[in-house]
């Protein structure tokens, strides 16, 4: 019961946020290139999140928990990673992209730039740790 | 750390999903234990003994780096 009202939450934040997303896209105008790449960020990571939870869900139906003792450490390890990919963002993020770029970037993008990618390494590092039972 | 869980698996005609089952987690996890690519916990480790009739020294073999 538990996993299945995770399962649920879960389809509806990535409902949530592919709806934000699509709002956002339809009212826009013009794109710049640097929101490209965040939105290509968001995407990979909502496909990534689907699969996560497709995977559950497929465990589910075949009478297997949706999670064990590897996943929780498989989450922890991910999480930690994650965790470490937003310090390391946050302080070197903007730092990076004004030496390529020459871009100063606003608050709100750095915000946006931290949660994208610790989100993208949770993610990844999850789906690795996964697939090589690390 | 090698293991007989196939073998014992095999003798007692179970398929990954169904130790997995009887144990109540995933079969990857199974599968990565007979690989030896995950060391699985003492709780573990002792509900897959008791569910292939055996002991734990029996089930895992250490070797010394």
């Amino acid at each position: 019961m538990k996993d299945k009202k995770g399962i649920l939450i879960g389809i509806g934040i990535a409902a949530a946020v592919l709806v934000t997303l699509s709002f956002y896209l339809l009212n826009a105008g013009n794109i710049e290139l640097n929101e490209i790449s965040l939105i290509g960020i968001v995407l990979i990571v909502v496909a990534l999140a689907i699969y996560m939870l497709w995977d559950k869900i497929k465990n589910i139906r075949k009478g297997l928990p949706a999670k064990d003792e590897r996943l929780i450490l498989t989450n922890y390890k991910a999480g930690l990673y994650g965790f470490i990919a937003a310090i390391m963002s946050a302080t070197f993020g903007p730092i990076i992209i004004e030496i390529l770029f020459d871009y100063e970037l606003p608050g709100h993008l750095v915000t946006a730039v931290v949660v994208l990618f610790s989100g993208f390494v949770f993610v990844a590092s999850y789906l690795y740790m996964y697939w090589k039972g690390k | 750390m090698k293991t007989r869980i196939k073998e014992l698996r095999a003798r007692y005609d179970l398929t990954q999903e169904d130790l997995a089952k009887k144990i109540g987690v995933r079969r990857e996890t199974i599968l990565f234990i007979e690989k030896g690519k995950y060391n699985p916990s003492l709780k573990l480790a002792h509900d897959i003994a008791i569910a292939l009739q055996t002991t734990i020294d029996d089930l895992f073999m250490f070797e010394e780096d």
